[in-house]
């Protein structure tokens, strides 16, 4: 029990110390998180609207892969980056491995089939009547599509929610390509289980609530935009 | 849908000015070892501020260090398992191995012993013992070089410890097996560095139970990444940290190196 | 500014089993009519027709304005609206709703509020105008649904049993509102129920369908 009292009680004291070298470690574990989060949005909401708007053949095929990799092992998914941005690998021209950018390349892979997944399930969840009203107001299907989409807005918000948690919590992939190198690729979470090895417990804990502190604030800001999002005009 | 967009393009922009490289930093793939016993904290900025040259350290078991250099995924490799280094050296990987310093593996296991294993006259007869008696032992089973020491140990007195049931393989850092060892009440093979580094820390209940074989020497060594292997490495800067390593200076800098207890984990042994 | 629809010989099936059908009937423009029956005999399926939302298997419907037959396309389709049994209603505020038909049809924004508003005073619902649309109760929401289809000034306005899901209170006012809006327009409106009280209280042209066909005509 001790060990959680002085673990809060360090954490306070680092937060406050706000020393360089843990600043830049949450620094760039925002960044290589948030970061592959909005890239892999990019791509991976307008698919999940796709599969959740329409009907098409193997549709059912393309979902099952779909949800079969949201369950993939980070560190399956780390070491497969490895082999190919490794000099070895085909990638290694780029010179890639152990940077954040593998890092982000790696997260992208995680957070991708989650993202699509939960997209395309709120937006096949919008009531069918939505489409069918819009219709009868005189929209082209396009413009019918877009009133679906705004309506699964909630369910697109709570993907990206998922998607930040499953990449802000992970540390098999990212330790893996990022090598978590002292000012290079050291974040958050290899931080912790680097420090829980070497058996400052209390270290690894206080940073262990810094990290689900900054998660609730960004949770925080994403309910936020999903409840302008509610209010927001078409 | 506008907001979210646009929210998105610009977290997106603002992650595409990456992280660039300056051209004066080497990857060194070394071992858990030395890296969280504080050693490289200690060195590195000495070296750094005397070249320029950043050294950027990813700390491995031996085999997977030894491995990252042969795929060319690092400029120099520091690690301590000397068969294995030279037969790299031999296949072509690795160029100008040396010989760095050098600590000692020890036996540690239970206070009271239930093996009797103090007073064995040598590394090999503690292992008989081990194995004999029945009792657990932990394995780092991580092809570092404290299990190939291990390994070599099993060979000399031929046992094959594999599947046995007192003998538990974990895939663990050094001072996660010693953990492991201390809860099961085991044996495990250690290096002194980090036995002295953190049993008060980690509160162990345990003790050496045998030291001083010549047999438990567990030399460090550094080799640069073959240029003619691997274009792309930093061969001049690589070479650059392996010569002040085995400089008066680099060593003087090993020998200095004190654990916070203040015990001294590392002897330089660099001949020059 | 009213449409005429001239239905013949339509059959609509389902997994291959006829359902409707064969349905022919002339609406005549500016006229109301009622269409009852008991549930599952096809009005819906009528009224889904009639809107363009749903093909045809057999026969043939055709719009005319005047004399002039009309191509069935996205023109015409904006000049048709359907009104469901229980309105869904979109995210975002009473008048976002109402204005979006106008939106989609890129009306400027001083007319936007204004057939707004105008719709809003003819259902009663002006004082709502800011309310969060999911917050009003199923008879608001059923006023709202109204207001939002005559905001477009449709031609011909199909409802489909628009006081089923309301109370007493709404079902007398939106079926006043009805019989006004016939008068006052020109609008072509065509209506299912299944209260013959409320049919007679509309109109004279009440079509009675069965399994899918007119089991009785004026």
């Amino acid at each position: 029990m001790e060990y959680i009292y002085e673990a809060f009680a360090k954490a306070l004291q680092l937060i406050t110390a706000l020393d360089n070298e843990l600043l830049a470690i949450v620094l760039l574990s925002l960044e290589v998180s948030l970061g592959a989060l909005c890239i892999a949005s990019l791509a991976a909401i307008p698919l999940g609207v796709a599969i959740g708007l329409r009907s098409f053949p193997l549709r059912g095929l393309v979902l099952s892969i779909v949800n079969t990799c949201v369950g993939l092992p980070p560190v399956v998914v780390g070491l497969f980056v490895f082999l190919f941005l490794s000099r070895s690998g085909p990638l290694g021209g780029l010179g890639l491995l152990y940077t954040p950018t593998a890092m982000v390349v790696a997260q992208i892979i995680l957070a991708f089939p989650i993202i699509v997944s939960l997209v395309q399930s709120a937006v096949s969840g919008v009531d069918p009547m939505v489409r069918l009203t819009a219709l009868t107001l005189g929209a082209t299907p396009q413009q019918a599509d877009r009133v679906v989409v705004r309506e699964a807005g909630t369910g697109i918000i709570a993907a990206l929610v998922a998607g930040y948690g499953r990449l802000a919590a992970e540390v098999g992939a990212i330790l893996i390509v990022g090598g978590n190198i002292a000012g290079a690729t050291r974040v958050m979470t290899t931080t912790i289980a680097m420090e829980a090895d070497k058996g400052n417990f209390e270290l690894a804990l206080a940073l262990g609530i810094i990290l689900l502190s900054i998660s609730l604030m960004i949770n925080a800001v994403l309910s936020a935009m999903q409840q302008r999002g509610m209010r927001r005009n078409l | 849908m506008i907001w979210m967009t646009r929210t998105l393009i610009a977290l997106a922009c603002a992650l595409v000015m990456p992280f660039s490289a300056s051209a004066a930093e080497i990857l060194c793939a070394s071992t858990t070892s030395t890296e969280n016993s504080g050693l490289f904290g200690s060195i590195l900025p000495i070296f750094e501020k005397k070249t320029g040259i950043k050294v950027k350290v990813v700390a491995r078991g031996t085999g997977a260090a030894i491995e990252n250099g042969k795929r060319g995924d690092a400029d120099v490799v520091f690690v301590h398992a000397r068969e294995q280094e030279l037969d790299a050296v031999k296949a072509g990987y690795f160029v100008n191995r040396h010989d760095v310093m050098y600590n000692d593996f020890v036996i540690i296991g239970p206070k009271n012993d239930p093996a009797k294993i103090k007073g064995a006259r040598s590394a090999a007869e503690a292992m008989k013992k081990i194995s004999a008696s029945g009792l657990s032992f932990v394995s780092r089973g991580d092809k570092s070089g404290t299990h190939t020491k291990e390994l070599e140990l099993w060979k000399k007195i031929f046992v094959d410890p594999k599947g046995q049931k007192w003998y538990l393989e974990v895939g663990q850092g050094m001072e996660k097996t010693q953990r492991i060892a201390h809860e099961k009440q085991a044996y495990t093979l250690t290096d002194r560095g980090t036995w002295l580094a953190t049993k008060d820390k980690d509160k162990l209940d345990m003790g050496i139970v045998f030291e001083g074989d010549p047999l438990l020497f567990n030399q460090y060594g550094i080799m640069a990444v073959n240029p003619e292997k691997h274009k792309h490495v930093k061969y001049a800067e690589a070479m650059q940290f392996v010569n002040w390593l085995v400089s008066k200076e680099g060593q003087q800098a090993i020998a200095s190196f004190q654990d916070k207890n203040g015990n001294a984990l590392f002897i330089a042994n660099a001949k020059k | 500014m009213s449409l005429a629809l001239v239905l013949g010989g339509v059959m609509r099936n389902y997994d291959g089993e006829p359902v409707f059908g064969p349905f022919s009937h002339t609406f005549e423009a500016g006229t109301t009519s009622v269409v009852m029956g008991p549930n599952g005999s096809g009005k819906s399926t009528l009224l889904r027709i009639c809107a363009m939302l749903e093909p045809i298997d057999a026969g043939s419907i055709r719009f005319y304005d005047r004399d002039e037959e009309l191509n069935q396309d996205l023109v015409l389709r904006r000049r048709v609206t359907l009104v469901f049994p229980k309105t869904t209603v979109f995210r975002g505020t009473v008048f976002d709703n109402i204005a979006y038909g106008l939106r989609i049809r890129d009306a400027d924004p001083s007319s936007i509020v204004e057939r707004v508003e105008e719709a809003l005073v003819s259902v009663g619902l002006s004082h709502k105008i800011r309310q969060e649309a999911r917050t009003l109760s199923s008879g608001e929401a059923q006023r709202l649904g109204i207001a939002r289809a005559l905001a477009i000034e449709p031609e011909l306005l199909l409802l489909d049993e628009p006081t089923a899901s309301v109370d007493e209170k709404h079902t007398a006012f939106i079926e006043e509102f009805i019989m006004s809006l016939g008068k006052q327009t020109r609008t072509t409106i065509v209506m299912s129920t299944h209260d013959r009280n409320q049919a007679e209280k509309l109109t004279k042209q009440i079509l009675v369908m069965k399994k899918g066909i007119i089991a009785s005509n004026p």
